[in-house]
């Protein structure tokens, strides 16, 4: 049994007869009561995605999963591909399963596969991850009307958010969860 | 890091017009403390801790998590209608959309009012800093045309789970007609948290979606510091604000009997200690200080971090903010 501090985005779960993803998860407070976590679950078999509100502290039962190392191969925009790093053996996802994750997928990069009962049922991003720059515009100094920060489109075809400073061609760091940036990248 | 000027130009707009807003009502804004000696008794929040050193001497402070016991204070000597706008602090808030454990609340204070006047100030507060008939927060278009919708939580419970709250007052009662209703009670030690748990699984997701929503007469239990109501001391005076599904404030006509207030002090420091959080001795100047208050009020805690979010349309209260806690943590 896991319990829901734990409760945290890729825990899979037992759950309402079935095994839900946890995509994410996010603390509430009523003030006048206990803390509460509230999580976004989908079900691994439906792809249904609820929103469910869990008491702090409260036991969950934790699913059997293995994670397994694999690489992004290419995409047709209904299903991805992907290849199991030990085995070989390659694996199709449809678009849905794989959702805003696919903004930061580009070919051969590395992730991980959720199996559950030994069959891949949804993938994992590492929590940071580098990118090449390809289209932004020139920082300007003391422009006001951008605010400190512009857009810049990144080579999977995502556009996020950079500081003035970043320029075509940089490698930056970029956070999977949210899509925000952390920093250049070495 | 991003330090987003075109937000930092809308904030400070906002804080602008809304010290227009309260000068026009004739309320003095007062400066509250930071750190406390005595903070709010609350028992389930969490507060951060420092020592002031003086020589040889150390005396245990805390960062307020809320201005209230200090606005209650200047009420009792006399001053009448009145604001702060001032950062709180609530160890372990962190996570989420909606949370950064160092943010700005708003408290303002009415006095010959109560708390249905305190929706109407509520409305006309947002109305101007909005500026616009109507908002979009998160793809929903948010009509801010008054009055503004208005159910009691007894109402809410009967309409998305057919509970009544006031025929259920004991925890076993509650409980089982939740059963009844296939609703899960799962890891809920006591009433309050079943009314939580359902509340924020059944009903708190459907608020403030059309338009704002005011909650009102809360189960006496969560509101010790409020006024019980007249017709039914089950509940309690109290009302809460949403927005696009966001809790927005907190607001109650003040309890003003100094002998009630001590025992539900007491009470609430009891349950402190069984969830084994930091003890607050009974702030003896506060309890002082509700006797000489002379007429009936009200006040009001508003977000002003989750507000801004809203009104600026963004997802993440961190976007409003410059220094977002988070962001120094990663």
């Amino acid at each position: 049994m896991a319990m829901t501090t734990d409760i945290k985005k890729g825990l899979a779960i037992n759950f309402k007869n079935g095994t839900w993803l946890i995509i994410e998860a996010q603390f509430v407070n009523p003030g006048k009561g206990g803390a509460f976590t509230r999580a976004k679950i989908r079900n691994l078999k439906s792809n249904q995605v609820i929103e469910y509100t869990f008491k702090a502290g409260e036991s969950v039962d934790e699913a059997e999963i293995s994670k397994r190392r694999c690489q992004y191969l290419y995409n047709d925009g209904s299903t991805f591909n992907f290849m199991d790093n030990d085995s070989y053996e390659q694996f199709s996802l449809p678009a849905d399963v794989i959702g805003n994750d696919k903004r930061f997928l580009i070919d051969g990069i590395e992730c991980y596969a959720m199996h559950i009962d030994g069959a891949p049922a949804s993938i994992e991003l590492p929590p940071k991850m580098d990118f090449k720059v390809t289209t932004t515009t020139p920082g300007i100094k003391g422009d006001t009307a951008t605010g400190g920060s512009k857009e810049a489109t990144i080579e999977t075809g995502a556009v996020v958010r950079v500081p003035l400073f970043v320029k075509e061609g940089d490698m930056i760091k970029i956070n999977t969860d949210d899509g925000s940036y952390v920093s250049k990248a070495n | 890091m991003i330090y987003d000027k075109k937000t930092a130009i809308e904030r400070n707009k906002l804080t602008k017009s809304l010290r227009i807003f309260f000068e026009k009502e004739k309320f003095l804004e007062v400066e509250t403390p930071i750190m406390v000696r005595i903070p709010g008794m609350e028992p389930h929040l969490n507060v951060f801790e420092t020592n002031l050193i003086v020589g040889n001497k150390k005396t245990k402070l805390f960062l307020n998590h809320s201005p209230e016991l200090q606005m209650k204070k200047l009420l009792g000597a006399n001053f009448r209608n009145i604001f702060t706008l001032t950062k709180t602090f609530r160890n372990g808030e962190i996570g989420g959309n909606f949370h950064n454990p160092e943010f700005t609340m708003l408290e303002w204070y009415r006095i010959k009012a109560n708390y249905k006047d305190l929706m109407k100030d509520c409305e006309n507060l947002i109305k101007t800093l909005a500026k616009t008939p109507q908002i979009t927060y998160q793809n929903h278009k948010i009509d801010l045309k008054t009055p503004w919708e208005k159910f009691s939580c007894e109402e809410l419970f009967q309409k998305y789970c057919k509970i009544s709250l006031d025929q259920n007052r004991t925890f076993k009662q509650l409980k089982n007609t939740a059963k009844k209703q296939n609703l899960d009670t799962n890891f809920c030690k006591d009433w309050d948290d079943i009314f939580f748990k359902i509340f924020l699984n059944e009903i708190e997701p459907h608020l403030g979606k059309k338009k704002p929503t005011f909650v009102y007469d809360y189960p006496s239990t969560q509101a010790a510091l409020a006024k019980k109501s007249s017709k039914n001391p089950f509940f309690a005076e109290r009302f809460e604000l949403y927005i696009g599904g966001v809790e927005i404030a907190n607001a109650f006509s003040e309890l003003t009997d100094a002998k009630e207030q001590k025992t539900r002090l007491i009470e609430e420091q009891k349950i402190r200690k069984k969830l084994k959080k930091t003890i607050f001795d009974i702030d003896g100047e506060f309890l002082a200080s509700l006797e000489s208050i002379q007429h009936k009020c009200a006040g009001i805690a508003l977000g002003i971090d989750r507000l801004f979010m809203i009104l600026m349309d963004k997802k993440n209260i961190d976007e409003t903010l410059l220094f977002p806690l988070k962001k120094i943590l990663n």
